[in-house]
């Protein structure tokens, strides 16, 4: 294992010489022109448009909506689909421990160096990308109930039924909670030989009888918990997974760069959409709005 | 005949040349002239404090631009700029929360170039974000963190997390509005953490909610602390771009 990394070196065929250049001129001279050119884009950027500077902190007056700095608004949009503790800290633990690690599961020297060293990176690239952007944009647009809102608003247009709105029966698929709220959970009790399961779903004890625990452990809200970890972890999970199955069956996976390759596109796919939907669609009481509509009130 | 050994006159360009390049001082400091042939361009580079970060001669596919798009050089070009930047905004704030605002009002005001230098620490900032970003999709899509360079690839993933936290702490140094919830939005995220939740998010605040002592940490932090750290990480992520044989080539 040691020497894997001295042997990688050791293989390399000695470099010719002709192939070479020398650093002065021919590398100094790009670092130097191109510290220049971003040296005078962020003088002219600075001297276009100026650092906010907004009224002095107040703890007693909230912005609505308030937010993390740009880079963190792809975790506070998380933060609106599933548990804190997760969105916050867990998965994105989780995506650098794994982005750190894919060097030691991709071990493999060959392809290196090269732009999309594989013969389906273009491909698994853009699907990945592609695709994880529809999905995260789609689950957004879910999970905020736009598509109720555009389903009555479609139909009420088109004169079928002035008066529709969403069914009760469909309540359950509102949006993320609907699991939680929209499904009559009091009448889901079975019993099993004469015992009654779940008579409540929110109080399921976990605790052992006759012992005290962290209250947390004693009783499991399961409605919430399916709706609040159970299924959005299940989609961070399942969906990639699906992915690399999906593109397997296509005969795009052959190594484990390229499924490096798909899953790495996703992730910064999902990255950008999440980014840009906090910064830019999230208005008020973080409701998605367009852009233009967003207006930051002082409560 | 002796008018045949007289040495041409020097015409006036030349007179200035050596005026400014060969005189005493300037050859204290430079002690060769511009490095005209390949041994002293080789040299120019090994002995240059500066400079000896690169090896001598690189593989010509390297000096592409399309090969690398110049990202991690300019990330750490971004360093060098916050600092410079940064050092000159310490002149005039005072991270207490009765001054801050006030110290960054009057830096946009009275002082000459303030408002200027602030924009720039700022819009440096978010640009050394999204280099340091796209230097890491760079690195992945060549295929270049694979074997020796596996720990390269992690050290350069240490340094985005540094990067992150920097801009992070820089932000409520302004106290302002904007710098107040956003932190307090922030540390909420840290605080909703299983476990050491709570413990750590009181580690970072220096209390239950962001206050001076928030500020004074998040300070100290943003302008020793971190930079020390990643300064360190950085030394090591360049030193092993050199030792594991430059940047990545097709075996």
């Amino acid at each position: 294992m040691v020497s894997r990394a001295a042997a990688a070196i050791r293989t390399r065929p000695r470099r010719e010489r002709e192939q070479e250049v020398l650093v002065w001129p021919d590398l100094v001279f790009i670092e130097f022109i191109s510290a220049l050119i971003f040296s005078i884009a962020l003088m002219v950027l600075s001297a276009m448009v100026n650092a906010p500077l907004l009224n002095r902190a107040d703890p007693d007056t909230t912005p609505n909506p308030s937010k993390a700095p740009w880079y963190f608004l792809n975790l506070q949009e998380l933060l609106l689909h599933m548990e804190p503790a997760w969105a916050g800290v867990i998965v994105p633990t989780i995506a650098l421990v794994l982005l750190a690690a894919i060097p030691y599961w991709d071990r493999d020297t060959q392809g290196q160096g090269v732009w999309f060293g594989t013969k389906f990176a273009g491909r698994l690239t853009v699907f990945g990308f592609t695709a994880a952007t529809l999905i995260t944009s789609l689950l957004i647009i879910w999970d905020g109930s736009l598509h109720v809102v555009w389903t009555e608003n479609i139909i009420r247009g088109l004169g079928l039924n002035s008066d529709f709105s969403w069914p009760g029966g469909l309540d359950w698929f509102r949006n993320l909670r609907g699991f939680d709220t929209g499904i009559p959970w009091e009448s889901l009790g079975f019993t099993i030989g004469g015992f009654t399961m779940f008579e409540d779903w929110r109080a399921i004890p976990l605790g052992i009888p006759g012992t005290t625990t962290d209250p947390w452990l004693l009783n499991l809200n399961f409605p919430s918990f399916l709706s609040q970890q159970i299924i959005p972890v299940a989609t961070m999970v399942g969906l990639p997974v699906a992915f690399v199955v999906f593109c397997k069956m296509l005969g795009w996976i052959q190594t484990r760069r390229d499924i490096a390759l798909l899953i790495f596109s996703a992730f910064i796919g999902v990255y950008l959409t999440t980014t840009i939907v906090g910064t830019a669609f999230r208005g008020q009481g973080q409701d998605l709005k367009p852009p233009w509509d967003i207006v930051v009130l002082e409560e | 005949m002796a008018n045949l050994e007289r040495a041409p006159r020097k015409s006036f360009n030349d007179l200035i040349y050596d005026l400014i390049f060969k005189n005493y001082v300037w050859q204290s400091i430079f002690r060769t002239g511009y490095p005209n042939t390949p041994r002293n361009q080789m040299l120019a580079v090994a002995t240059n404090v500066f400079l000896h970060l690169h090896p001598t001669r690189i593989h010509r596919t390297h000096v592409k631009i399309t090969h690398t798009y110049c990202l991690g050089g300019l990330s750490f070009f971004m360093f060098l700029g916050l600092t410079v930047t940064g050092v000159l905004l310490m002149f005039y704030y005072v991270p207490s929360i009765e001054r801050a605002y006030q110290d960054i009002q009057e830096l946009e005001a009275n002082v000459r170039f303030g408002q200027l230098l602030r924009n720039m620490h700022r819009w440096m900032a978010h640009a050394m974000i999204i280099l340091v970003l796209l230097h890491m999709m760079r690195v992945f899509y060549t295929g270049a963190y694979k074997p020796p360079r596996e720990f390269n690839w992690v050290v350069g993933v240490v340094l985005f997390i540094l990067t992150l936290l920097l801009s992070f702490t820089g932000y409520l140094l302004p106290w302002d509005q904007l710098a107040f919830w956003a932190i307090t939005v922030g540390t909420t995220m840290v605080g909703s953490a299983p476990v050491l939740g709570d413990e750590s998010k009181f580690l970072l605040l220096g209390g239950f909610s962001v206050g001076p002592n928030a500020l004074i940490r998040f300070y100290t932090l943003h302008v020793i602390g971190l930079p020390l750290v990643i300064s360190i990480f950085m030394a090591v992520h360049f030193w092993r771009v050199r030792r594991d044989g430059g940047l990545a080539r097709p075996l």
